[in-house]
């Protein structure tokens, strides 16, 4: 049995669908990181979970104890902490006591809540400042002083609720590495919750793709990356070139299939396992640019070659961004700086038929 | 620094100094003159301190404050959390019938009160019918009265100020609390109430100074132990005794500087403190909750409660403008239309004097407003913020320091007050700061480039003003016309040190018909004329934009 449990969770706000039906599951101590665009629910399901918004339907269960079937468990109740988007500091109190405020309501003597905060001021790195109000902090020291908040009790599960948006870029990255060992060291089991695809890769055991209120795909990084389930995922973990296509057949022993699109009749692509695509299937015929070679000269390999033209070349510093012309269609690419290739070069590409993917 | 802007920023300055600074300069000096004589000094307030009877009206004028102000909030906190935090059906009306005081004039809910709660009044008859009570109780003859009638008057303004700090509050931060494993009450106490103080606080200050202004109420209830009230009587009745004259006008300076203190200190702590700034909301709406069965009936009744009070005083005042001869009865048995036909037929004077000085006042400080705000938000002329402050302390001032010090500064210096135009103008100084919040919170939310992108066409800054800045600003500029009208229209504190036969107003004419005793069916129907006409001068404040009242009146926001 799963550390936290989530079963077919609803959430409805009047007619809008935040949480649609959604199963998940969180091992003890592992890091989940519930990604997808802006509206999709993640707050809303992590929310759920804290016990901050009643779900229509649905039971989630946190070490084996229930928290809405047998009746709703308050979130004062489920013994959580949790970091808020907005760092949610109470403005009125000092840094100390914002970060004891928890320990005050268990019974614990005096001295020892004192002790136990500016530990984990401590190790949150904010050692001396316990005696400053918030205003007299930086963002990147106010989201410190909330994460210290949500350790100091020791709790359970630990939520995060976008913990790094408001911090600019440089920060951002810093604290992204600092959380993640912070939290495993404490062996903590966390659900986090982000817009930003590098910062869940970098910090997740797990990742959970939604849209739109529903779980489109649950896995490692690397599966997610590599084998997205659709064309959503594909597109918003990473860059994806897509094109549109129709099957043509299916070889389902090898899992690939053989897809007509607007430049090449016959592109092969690989299938999932088990796929129930058929001839006919309107599909996107997907690789990411890293995945597509370039050259000037026709290469001797076989095998999904098209012929085009350099319309737009980006330098991005550590590698170069060519947009190609393929009848019509752009395909983005991507290669190492010192590619010497310029634009208006006509070249070929090959779209390698193990990186080629069908997506729906 | 454009040259038209340091005229205009001129022009300001000419016009607070002849009608704030001159007044108030000929008070203070008036207030330092040794009685008979004609040299100065301090000795005024020596006696006024050391006269153990002035010094009781001090006394009991802070005991009452702080009475009122501890009603207003054991009652104004649970009001505006309701207000503010539950959702349910009738929220406008319950809302708009809790607030209704602030606009009412203050002497209609005494007068009300009187006919209601006095000693032979409705409730008293009725126990003694019903048997429950041989003798009537004493419901408001007393400091139990005064501080009832005040709170009353004044629990809009805590349960304003209040709402807007339970709405502003960042929804996250209670949450927060309760995720840390606080519960219902211990998170009210320990995040809520806490951050809602910087706008308590800015109701508050203005409860706590209304009894150091209001000499109205206590002197209709008999208990003149009170520094306005006291000032009242010895400036207006007792101008032959040079000494207690002089006493009257250090009673109003000490009343003025009470009030500028504590205002302006209140201000400074509230700008310190001020946390909304530092979380961004969520919701317009705040945290809002569907209560449970007990807690929304509780509600129900609590509100229907304070709403039922509040309108008692247009509900009593309409029975007697509408019955002659409405004593020893618990309700009129008479009912006759004779009231109204006289105040129309005999005397529409008073309602014309009324309208003619309210609104030459507020074309006064309609000019004066928009001219002000926009050189206190979009210029940078050095003195504009302290412009800015003069004109907000006049929130604070009483209203009869306004009208004393005109009597001193243009009756034998600047002979203005020999004309009528000093009614207007008078009216214009007292109620200076309501039009000017109003236009002045609107223009902080104007883009400034709307107006760059004008001028950048080629369009000079009168003309951007006129065609850009003022319709964008229409909505707050017309709450603020109306807001400002009202207020001008129910003034008495300065009016009635002011006006001579033939100038009286409607106020004036209601508290001069009171004392006619038994006429007082009269000063009713007037009364109830007023609460007509400022109740729906409110309804279309409302329909224009009722949030723009809350936007100017929020606490913090200057
Ligand atoms: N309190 C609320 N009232 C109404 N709709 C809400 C509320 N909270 C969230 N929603 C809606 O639910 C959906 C999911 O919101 P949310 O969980 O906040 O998304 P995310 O955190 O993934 O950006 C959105 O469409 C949002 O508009
Ligand atoms: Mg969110």
């Amino acid at each position: 049995m799963a550390f936290i449990e989530i079963r077919n969770l609803v959430k409805r706000y009047g007619k809008v669908v935040a949480v649609n039906n959604i199963d998940l599951n969180v091992e003890k101590g592992e890091m989940l990181t519930l990604l997808g665009p802006s509206g999709c629910g993640k707050t809303t399901t992590l929310r759920c979970i804290a016990g901050l918004e009643k779900p229509q339907a649905g039971e989630i269960i946190i070490d084996g104890r229930s928290l809405l079937a047998e009746g709703f468990v308050q979130p004062s109740e489920r013994g959580i902490g949790m970091v808020f988007q907005n760092y949610a500091v109470w403005p009125h109190m000092k840094v100390l006591k914002n970060v004891a405020y928890g320990l005050k309501l268990q019974k614990i003597p005096k001295h020892k809540i004192r002790e136990r905060a500016l530990q984990v001021l401590d190790m949150v790195g904010l050692g001396g400042l316990e005696e400053r109000y918030p205003a007299q902090l930086s963002g990147g020291q106010q989201q410190r002083v909330a994460l210290a908040r949500a350790l100091v009790r020791n709790p359970k599960v630990l939520l995060l609720d976008e913990p790094l948006s408001n911090l600019d870029a440089k920060l951002r990255e810093k604290m992204r590495f600092e959380i993640k060992s912070l939290v495993r060291r404490m062996g903590m089991t966390s659900v986090y919750v982000t817009h930003d695809q590098a910062e869940a890769m970098v910090i997740s055991d797990r990742i959970v793709v939604m849209d739109s209120g529903n779980v489109v795909q649950t896995g490692t990084a690397q599966d997610i990356y590599q084998m997205p389930a659709n064309r959503f995922v594909a597109d918003f973990i990473g860059t994806m070139n897509f094109m549109s296509g129709e099957i043509i057949s299916v070889e389902a022993e090898t899992n690939s299939a053989y897809v007509k699109t607007e430049f090449n009749d016959k592109l092969l692509c690989k299938t999932t396992d088990g796929t129930n695509l058929k001839q006919g299937d309107q599909v996107f015929a997907s690789i990411r640019p890293e995945d597509v070679e370039i050259s000037p000269d026709r290469p001797e390999t076989s095998g999904n070659l098209v012929a085009g033209t350099i319309a737009h070349k980006a330098y991005l510093g550590n590698f170069l961004f060519f947009f190609v012309t393929v009848k019509g269609i752009t395909i983005r690419v991507q290669v190492p700086h010192y590619v010497p290739l310029e634009e208006g070069a006509d070249i070929y590409l090959s779209l390698n038929p193990e990186k080629c993917m069908v997506l729906v | 620094m454009p040259r038209e802007n340091i005229s205009l920023a001129a022009i300001l300055w000419a016009v607070i100094a002849f009608l704030v600074i001159y007044p108030l300069s000929v008070l203070i000096i008036e207030s330092l003159r040794i009685a008979g004589t004609n040299e100065w000094g301090f000795s005024n307030y020596l006696a006024f301190f050391r006269d153990t009877y002035y010094l009781k009206t001090f006394w009991n004028t802070m005991v009452l404050s702080t009475l009122v102000l501890l009603t207003t909030t054991i009652f104004g906190i649970p009001l505006a959390y309701i207000l503010a935090r539950y959702r349910h059906r009738g929220k406008t009306v319950f809302t708009a019938l809790i607030l209704l005081p602030i606009v009412l004039p203050a002497f209609a809910g005494v007068f009300a009160f009187i006919i209601f709660f006095g000693k032979y009044g409705t409730l008293n008859l009725l126990l003694m019918q019903f048997g429950l009570t041989k003798v009537p109780i004493n419901f408001i003859y007393g400091i139990h009265g005064l501080v009832f009638i005040q709170s009353l008057h004044l629990l809009p303004f805590i349960v304003l100020s209040l709402s807007a700090g339970f709405t502003n509050i960042d929804p996250s931060f209670e949450e927060a609390a309760e995720v840390e494993g606080a519960s219902g009450f211990r998170r009210f106490i320990t995040v809520t109430l806490p951050l809602c103080t910087p706008s308590y606080l800015a109701g508050a200050v203005i409860v706590f100074l209304w009894p150091f202004t209001d000499w109205l109420t206590p002197l209709i209830l008999g208990k003149v132990d009170y520094l306005p009230s006291v000032a009242y009587i010895n400036i207006a009745y007792h101008f032959t005794d040079m000494n207690r004259k002089h006493m009257g006008i250090v009673a109003v300076v000490v009343s003025s500087i009470v009030c500028i203190l504590l205002f302006v200190l209140a201000r400074r702590w509230v700008e310190r403190k001020k946390y909304t700034g530092l979380s961004k909301g969520t919701t317009s709406e705040g945290r809002v909750i569907e209560p449970g069965p007990i807690i929304r009936y509780g509600s129900y009744l609590y509100m229907i409660i304070v709403s039922f009070v509040v309108l008692l005083i247009p509900i009593v005042l309409g029975l007697s403008a509408f019955s002659r001869r409405w004593v020893f009865e618990p309700f009129p048995t008479y009912w006759t239309l004779d009231n109204f036909k006289l105040i129309l037929l005999e005397s529409p004077l008073l309602i014309k004097n009324s309208f003619l000085f309210s609104g030459i006042a507020l074309i006064f400080g309609v000019v004066f407003g928009l001219l002000a705000a926009y050189v206190i938000v979009r210029t940078r002329i050095r003195g504009n913020q302290t412009l800015d402050f003069i004109i907000t302390l006049m929130l604070a001032f009483p209203g009869m320091a306004v009208g004393v010090s005109y009597m001193l500064a243009f009756w034998n210096g600047i002979p203005l007050a020999t004309h009528w135009i000093i009614m207007p103008i008078a009216l214009f100084a007292r109620r200076l700061p309501y039009f000017l919040r109003m236009a002045h919170s609107s223009y902080l939310q104007l883009d400034i480039s709307l107006e760059e992108a004008s001028e950048v066409s080629g369009v000079g800054k009168f003309r951007t003003f006129l065609y850009i800045s003022l319709p964008l600003l229409l909505k707050g500029v017309l709450v603020g016309v109306v807001m400002f009208f009202i207020m001008a229209f129910q003034e008495i504190s300065t009016a009635i040190f002011l006006y001579k036969g033939g100038w009286e107003t409607l106020p004036i004419g209601i508290y001069l018909n009171w004392h006619r005793g038994m006429e007082f069916g009269i000063a009713a129907a007037m009364a109830f004329l007023m609460i007509v006409i400022t109740f729906i001068l409110l309804l279309i404040i409302s329909r224009i934009g009722g949030g723009i009242l809350k936007a100017a009146w929020g606490p913090g926001e200057k």
